[in-house]
């Protein structure tokens, strides 16, 4: 009985190994159902197989019991092994670990396990769930080593840094869409729903084969594309929202002014100014008045697949952004896109691509970040005055401020009367050719442009701000006043820029061991652009609606000379000639090497330096695919470094001018022509200096990193530590006297450095088919310093620019110190009694009261040089949290983004006598022991110890945590719906929460190195709720 | 189906021709004009000639602080901080190299001579290497030496020895590999110039204020008595006193705008109001003469419209030691020390009120360059049209007469001179002094106060140390190099600083 067992065991083993072929046939398809063509099933052990045709199916010779892998880019290989001949239904699973995922690297691409440089990517799910407005938006936490501080005005550029600062100016990271270059404010006008990838190159191994551009760090965006024998998928997206402002500053109200008012008179000897307070009430409050909620909405519609030779990407976008300062009506941005992506294959070897973009951005702006702003008006405005006049003996139409007579105006008044729109058109896009030589070797030739025209007007009308403003045009019986005009301006910019690039990428494969990819290439670029204007006076009836020059009459006299003006400018055609190289080679998979090199020509550089070479390497090692590396929790590792060079041309080519005219008003004041009896004659003179030497910045940068994946992949860890220096840092150097006042010239003199980790976390689960969980954390540090500015280290540039009643800079790019830097007095609490001030260095003008400053230099005397280093802008470190769990057909996300120890200096506090108080000055030192806060000295409008001066006590901690969206969606279930393959709706809030010590509106204020966390009445940013619906079929 | 292949191949191809001319920049493509422009045509060489001069206009600080660090003026201004580089001139102990004043007349200075240079390296050949030629060329560039000259004497005179070149403007190059000439070297290159733009320049010119020969004979014989080269000042000195000039009869009017390259007139720097300036960071780069609100009467305000005088900062105050200097009788002193009480005094109709000076008062104000109401325009500081008397034939008098006591010229001659100075001084011939050497000098002090000699005089005569508190023989002969310089260009200091 056993043996017969056993034989028939045997048996039917014997029949099942020997048994019949069949015929099998099958599906493939996605998670969704959707067919998946193309995908490769091979008889495990054989070179047997085949693959999907257009629908999905495949059928296919094998014998039961064979085990059969399908596979395709993107999805889990699945095995199965064969147990009948019926029609398999196989679903692959997407690739969550994305292990065979690429990056989109200069001049190619690269499988993510074999790079071996520092690459940061946000995939499009993120980019669709955020629905940014500007690109830029979703690179914010999201791409570690990147710091992106956003601005509030609708459409307006954020600053962007990858890892550091490393100059004063021109830090913004070079933009490559579709390998095609454009700059940083050339993402305003893509569409966010039609990108598929964003890489940001951060290290030199990365970015050496930019060259010249690729100081800054690179981001690559790479847009969707054709889809090959695929059917049409069409995708539609809509949401709309309505935005509001989320803080008020907290100012005095108009019976709380007054007091003030009549306290800082009394105090400095004065009289009352208002002698009855009890009837003001609260006034007005002006930010209630320009504050308006605004809609934002978006509608999209793309198709994307095609046919064997023809793939197609065609995409539609409307988007309105409306501004929270002024509303819709006088702050807005509205885009449309259309951009068709092409594909053809003409022949077997020979591919055309075609990618076109047009957009058009309309625009309306009002008057930002200065204290006669609109928001700074509303802040610093008198709160007595009620928003219209009230007096109908009165010609006026708003209310005015009879103690506020110049500068700052009713904002509401300000607000109605700020006309301008711009209207711009760009075509971007490239003319691609690919070659497929051999297998092996692939030809790349493709002509790269972008073209923007913008045209726009603006209209100053005339206006009336009371009898005694200094700015009225109008008397006040109404009469317009002698010499004054209303005025249009028109103009019109336009900029063209092209790359015209060609390379070979080469990739052999020596025994399956030795995998080398090669690029060799070559390119030239070009930009240029040119605008004019005109301005005319005399607009009829003082009013939009007429503004135009055409219709205005103002006509030039010998006494006004002003009713008809025009201007012209030319930029600087550049020009970049340029060939690179990269070599990429692995051992197995396990070791990796890459090196890279670039030779840049450009038109910026000196005579004596027209090319610069570029060089870099990367090696990296995956102790993951070792033998000997057996662990139980880590899936994968690899380690990485890099070393290399890249650079920056910001500078203007080199020659010797000569200026001829008269009195000059340039930094030397290098003044022409002379007086004969009482006749000016024009002269000429030699203008500048010319650096034949001058040559580009050359950043150095090495790059330690590891990237690996614990627990089955579900966790993952990329991690990089930086460390870049900049050298031959342009600046000016310091002439010789004895060469005179020619304008200096820059040279390569200063440096930089910039080190910092940037972190990625990532969990990522799928506990069941109804729930999963995935949650990812960045970290972005830097540690910036400028080290040597010229020879002795006395150049240096200031910025941050405000006026407070005295124009003030407060920032500073000096040697030995973080770049932008805020500069100023150090405050010691108040002076409490004249004994104080007695023991105190000498500190002229002060007062029990009083600000007691820091004698930093110990001379005994409080002066200019006592100023120092009050603050930094930019912060120690950024933290990006995102928050994803799917539950059933619902989906969660939340974005949260944290910026710790960014200073900012609160420089939206105009100070005048008139001007309205911020609350704070309610807890002001009112006599001896009151309070020793420096931010409250006593309250007087003579300030003769300027207490106003620039100090620590406009110096806040703006470290904030913003949740920066929340998502909630639901996707219907599929069967309750043939027609559409996905419909989902959701809800979404931007900026909920806010949680910061700053005072001001919105601790998020972006500009250029030297006005970053310069607040001056910035435009906050808006609180957005939305809801959304999008839908395939 | 081959062709494009080949197209593909072309593409590629294509971009590799043409490298290198892609990448040259061309100035004009930015319609910029560059010096491989100019200097092409006459108008061109005679256009960058009237530049040549503007630094001089630069330079209406030297003669402010000539008076200053005398025995002739004090500083003023509104307490102990203001107009600090002007305080330390005036009190040499507090003299130290870190002078804002000082730093920018030595830049001045510089930008003519850097001006001036660069015409002349060209005069023969322009960049090109073409020769423009017409027929007053010469002529032209006789002035083109006088500036130079007259840049390096106001160099040599502040500083001492200094850094000399001649063959061209400075390139970034050049920068810090120049060092300080002997003062000597410096004098020959100045008397080289001279005599070179004696013997191309007119005796008279077309337009008001271009140098005439005249003008370099008598700098270059102030230039050889400051060497005390005095038998060649005197044949130099003689063409002058010759030529056309006479003296004025009142001496007031020589300041007035009337009197601007008048019948006494060797030598001015033009200034006018036409071309109003506003730029604070270059004030005493426009077409106006800074040095006139400087000196003006603080607050000064009438209620009468025919008080002539505007306000200004009351700085550059005569002493009431010079004053004292003046015998009565000499027309000279209120024409030179303003008397602001005697001068409410004498107008009690007119309501002139006045903030006396907050710091340094002597109740004195410079009268020779007061400024005045209706000859400035835009921003009114900047814009005073008062030309500067640089050289009037009474100094060219007197200088005669010094070279002739001092050297082997004649006596008679020399009291002949001293004579006209002083009947004009005095209005009549019951003045005269027997002419000396020390009467020479002390006639200079009364004739030219305030118009920018005395400190140079008490220099080059030795009398300085007896005269300037806190005079240290040895170092304060001149000036320190500005700081700036020598922390740029690492040349070295004068002793003592």
């Amino acid at each position: 009985m056993r043996h017969t067992l056993i034989k028939c065991l045997a048996l039917f083993l014997c029949v099942l190994s020997y048994a019949q072929t069949t015929n099998l046939s099958g599906i493939v398809q996605d998670e969704t159902g959707l067919p998946i063509p193309g995908a490769n099933i091979i008889i495990k052990g054989t070179n047997n197989g085949t693959t999907t045709d257009f629908d999905g199916n495949f059928t296919l010779k094998a014998e039961i019991g064979a085990t059969i892998s399908i596979s395709y880019i993107g999805y889990v290989t699945k095995q199965i092994v064969i147990t009948e001949s019926k029609n398999l239904t196989i679903t692959l699973e997407e690739d969550v670990s994305q292990l065979d995922e690429v990056v989109v690297v200069g001049y190619g691409t690269q499988k993510v396990t074999k790079v071996s440089g520092a690459i940061s990517t946000v995939k499009s799910e993120s980019i669709d769930q955020l629905k940014p407005v500007r690109v830029e938006e979703a690179l914010q936490g999201t791409a570690s080593g990147v710091s992106v501080i956003q601005g509030g005005s609708p459409g307006s550029s954020p600053t962007v840094l990858v890892r550091g600062i490393p100059s004063f100016s021109g830090t913004d990271p070079v933009v490559i869409i579709d390998g095609v270059p454009q700059t940083l404010a050339d993402l305003n006008s893509i569409n966010s729903t039609d990108i598929l990838s964003l890489n940001v190159l951060k290290d030199a191994a990365s970015t050496a084969i930019y060259g010249v551009k690729g100081g800054n760090g690179v981001i690559v965006v790479t847009t969707k594309s054709g889809r090959n024998s695929e059917k049409v998928e069409i995708s539609l997206n809509t949401y709309t929202g309505v935005q509001s402002v989320f803080k008020k500053l907290g100012v005095l109200n108009a019976t709380e002014y007054a007091a003030i008012i009549n306290e800082g008179s009394l105090v400095s000897g004065g009289d009352l100014i208002f002698n009855d307070i009890s009837s003001l009430g609260e006034g007005t409050n002006w930010q209630d008045e320009i504050f308006k909620d605004a809609l934002v909405t978006s509608h999209t519609i793309s198709a994307r697949g095609g046919s064997e030779k023809l793939g197609y990407f065609l995409s539609s976008g409307y988007l309105s952004q409306g501004g929270i300062v002024g509303g819709s009506d006088k702050s807005n941005f509205n885009r449309f896109n259309f951009t068709a992506n092409l594909n053809l294959q003409l022949t077997d070897k020979i591919k055309f691509i075609l990618n076109s973009s047009y957009a058009n951005i309309k625009s309306q702006t009002v008057a930002e970040n200065s204290f006669n702003s609109i928001l700074g008006s509303a802040i610093n405005f008198d709160p007595t005055v009620s928003v219209y006049n009230n007096d109908p003996n009165d010609f006026a139409t708003y209310g005015y401020s009879n103690l506020l007579l110049s500068e700052i105006f009713n904002p509401v008044q300000q607000l109605d009367n700020t006309y301008n729109e711009s209207n711009g058109d760009k075509l971007y896009g490239k003319f691609e050719i690919q070659y497929d030589v051999l297998d092996n070797l692939k030809l790349t030739s493709r002509f790269g442009y972008t073209k923007w025209d913008e045209v726009g007007k603006s209209f100053n009308p005339l206006m009336y701000y009371g009898p005694n403003n200094v700015s009225s045009q109008y008397t006040s019986d109404g009469e317009v006043k002698d010499g004054e005009h209303n005025s249009v301006t028109e103009y019109t910019n336009s900029t063209f820029s092209y790359t015209f690039e060609a390379f070979a990428s080469y990739n052999l494969n020596i025994n399956e061991i030795h995998n080398f990819d090669v690029v060799l290439g070559t390119a030239r670029s070009k930009s240029t652009g040119y605008g004019f204007g005109a301005t005319r006076q005399d607009v009829r009836d003082n009013a939009w609606e007429w503004a135009d020059i055409s219709a205005a009459t103002g006509v030039n006299t010998d006494e006004n000379t002003d009713a008809y003006t025009g201007y012209s400018y030319q930029n600087l055609e550049r020009r970049n000639m340029s060939f690179f190289g990269r070599l990429n080679y692995d051992y197995q998979d396990k070791y990796l090497a890459s090196f890279s090199a670039r030779r840049d020509g450009s038109i910026a550089f000196g005579d004596d330096n027209k090319w610069a070479n570029f060089y870099a390497g990367s090696l990296g090692w995956v102790v993951s695919n070792e033998d000997f590396f057996n662990s139980e929790i880590i899936d994968y590792l690899k380690i990485r470094g890099s070393y290399g060079t890249s650079g920056n041309e910001n500078v203007d080519p080199q020659y010797v001018s000569i200026t001829i005219g008269g009195p000059s008003y340039n930094a030397t004041a290098n003044s022409n022509g002379y007086t004969f009896g009482s006749t000016f004659v024009s002269g000429a003179t030699v203008d500048s200096f010319s650096n034949p030497t001058l040559a580009w910045e050359v950043q150095t940068q090495y790059n330690f990193g590891f990237d690996a994946k614990l627990f089955n992949n579900t966790v993952s860890i990329n991690a990089d530590y930086f460390n870049k220096s900049v050298d031959g840092l342009l600046f000016t150097d310091a002439t010789p006297l004895y060469a005179g006042t020619s304008l200096p010239v820059d040279s390569n003199i200063g440096s930089t450095e910039s080190k910092g980790f940037d972190i990625t976390l990532g969990y990522n689960n799928n506990f069941s088919d109804n729930f999963s969980f995935n949650t990812s954390f960045t970290f972005t540090t830097s540690k910036n310093l400028v080290t040597s500015t010229n020879s002795d280290g006395t150049a240096f540039v200031t910025g941050g620019s405000y006026f407070n009643g005295q124009s003030q800079d407060v920032t500073r790019f000096e040697q030995g110190f973080s770049p932008g830097y805020f500069y100023g007095y150090v405050t010691d609490g108040l002076f409490q009694n004249q004994a104080e001030i007695d023991v105190h260095a000498t500190q002229t003008g002060a007062n029990p009261g009083d600000i007691r400053f820091v004698d930093v230099n110990g001379d005994g005397t409080i002066t200019d040089l006592d100023r120092t280093k009050i603050g930094d802008p930019f912060p120690d470190f950024t933290l990006g949290w995102n928050l994803g769990m799917n539950y059933k057909n619902f989906d969660f996300t939340a974005f949260t983004y944290a910026s710790v120890g960014n200073d900012i200096f609160r420089a939206y506090e105009r100070n005048a006598q008139y001007t309205n108080k911020f609350r704070t000055i309610l807890n002001r030192w009112t006599g001896e022991g009151s309070t020793n806060n420096p931010n409250t000295p006593r309250y007087t409008f003579e300030d003769s110890n300027s207490n106003i001066r620039a100090s620590d006590r406009y110096v806040e901690d703006g470290s904030f945590v913003k949740i920066k969206s929340v998502i909630l969606g639901y996707t219907l279930p599929q069967d309750s719906n043939n027609f559409f393959s996905k419909v989902r709706i959701y809800t979404q809030a931007k900026n909920l929460f806010t949680f910061t010590e700053y005072s001001g509106l919105d601790p998020e204020i972006s500009g250029g190195i030297l006005d970053t966390g310069v607040d001056r009445g910035a435009y906050p940013q808006a609180r957005t709720f939305l809801i959304g619906l999008d839908l395939k079929f | 189906m081959k062709n494009i292949k080949y197209i593909g191949l072309i593409l590629i191809l294509t971009s590799f021709v043409g490298c290198s001319e892609v990448i040259e920049f061309d100035p004009h493509d930015e319609y910029a004009v560059t010096e491989a422009d100019y200097l092409q045509t006459q108008e061109d060489y005679e256009t960058m000639a009237v530049s040549c001069y503007t630094p001089m206009q630069w330079l209406n600080q030297l003669y402010v602080i000539a008076d200053i660090a005398s025995d002739n003026a004090v500083a003023g201004g509104e307490n102990a901080s203001d107009v600090i580089s002007l305080q330390h001139l005036d009190d040499l102990s507090q003299l130290v190299p870190n002078n804002s004043t000082l730093s920018d007349l030595y830049l001045s200075a510089y930008e003519g001579i850097n001006r001036t240079n660069y015409l002349l390296s060209y005069k023969d050949q322009n960049l090109q290497g073409e020769t423009i030629t017409w027929s007053s060329k010469e002529a032209m560039y006789g002035e083109v030496y006088f500036l130079r000259a007259y840049y390096y004497f106001a160099l040599v005179k502040m500083f001492g020895n200094t850094v000399l070149f001649t063959d061209k403007k400075l390139g970034v190059s050049d920068f810090g590999t120049l060092q300080r000439s002997p003062k000597e070297e410096v004098y020959t290159q100045i008397e080289t110039d001279l005599l070179d733009a004696i013997s191309a320049l007119p005796t008279t010119q077309d337009q008001e204020g271009r140098i005439t020969k005249y003008a370099a004979q008598a700098l270059l014989g102030k230039v050889y008595i400051y060497q005390e080269k005095f038998d060649e000042a005197i044949p130099v000195l003689n063409e002058v006193v010759n030529g056309p000039f006479t003296l004025v009869d009142t001496f007031d009017d020589i300041f007035l705008l009337e009197g601007e390259n008048g019948l006494e007139s060797v030598l001015e720097v033009q200034y006018s109001n036409g071309q109003p300036y506003y730029n604070w960071g270059g004030q005493t780069r426009g077409q106006g003469n800074y040095a006139v609100q400087q000196c003006g009467i603080r607050s000064l305000s009438a209620e009468s419209s025919e008080m002539p005088y505007n306000s200004g900062w009351s700085t550059n105050l005569p002493t009431q030691d010079l004053a004292l200097a003046y015998e009565d009788g000499d027309q000279r002193k209120d024409a030179t020390c303003f008397d602001i009480e005697a001068y409410i005094a004498a107008n009690p109709t007119w309501g002139i009120t006045y903030q006396e000076a907050p710091y340094n008062n002597t109740g004195l104000y410079n009268k020779k360059y007061l400024p005045r109401a209706g000859q400035t325009s835009g921003q009114v500081e900047l814009n005073y049209e008062n030309n500067h008397r640089i050289i009037r034939y009474a100094e060219v008098l007197l200088l005669a007469a010094e070279a002739n006591l001092r050297g082997s010229g004649s006596a008679t001659d020399a009291q002949t001179y001293l004579d006209m100075v002083r009947d004009r001084a005095f209005g009549d011939t019951n003045h005269r002094v027997t002419a000396t050497v020390d009467v020479i000098w002390n006639e200079r002090r009364l004739e030219l106060a305030m118009e920018g000699d005395r400190f140079f005089d008490l220099v080059r005569t030795g009398q300085a140390a007896g005269v300037i508190d806190n005079f240290v023989t040895g170092k304060h002969e001149v000036f320190p190099i500005p700081q700036d310089e020598i922390d740029i260009s690492g040349i070295e200091q004068n002793p003592g600083y």
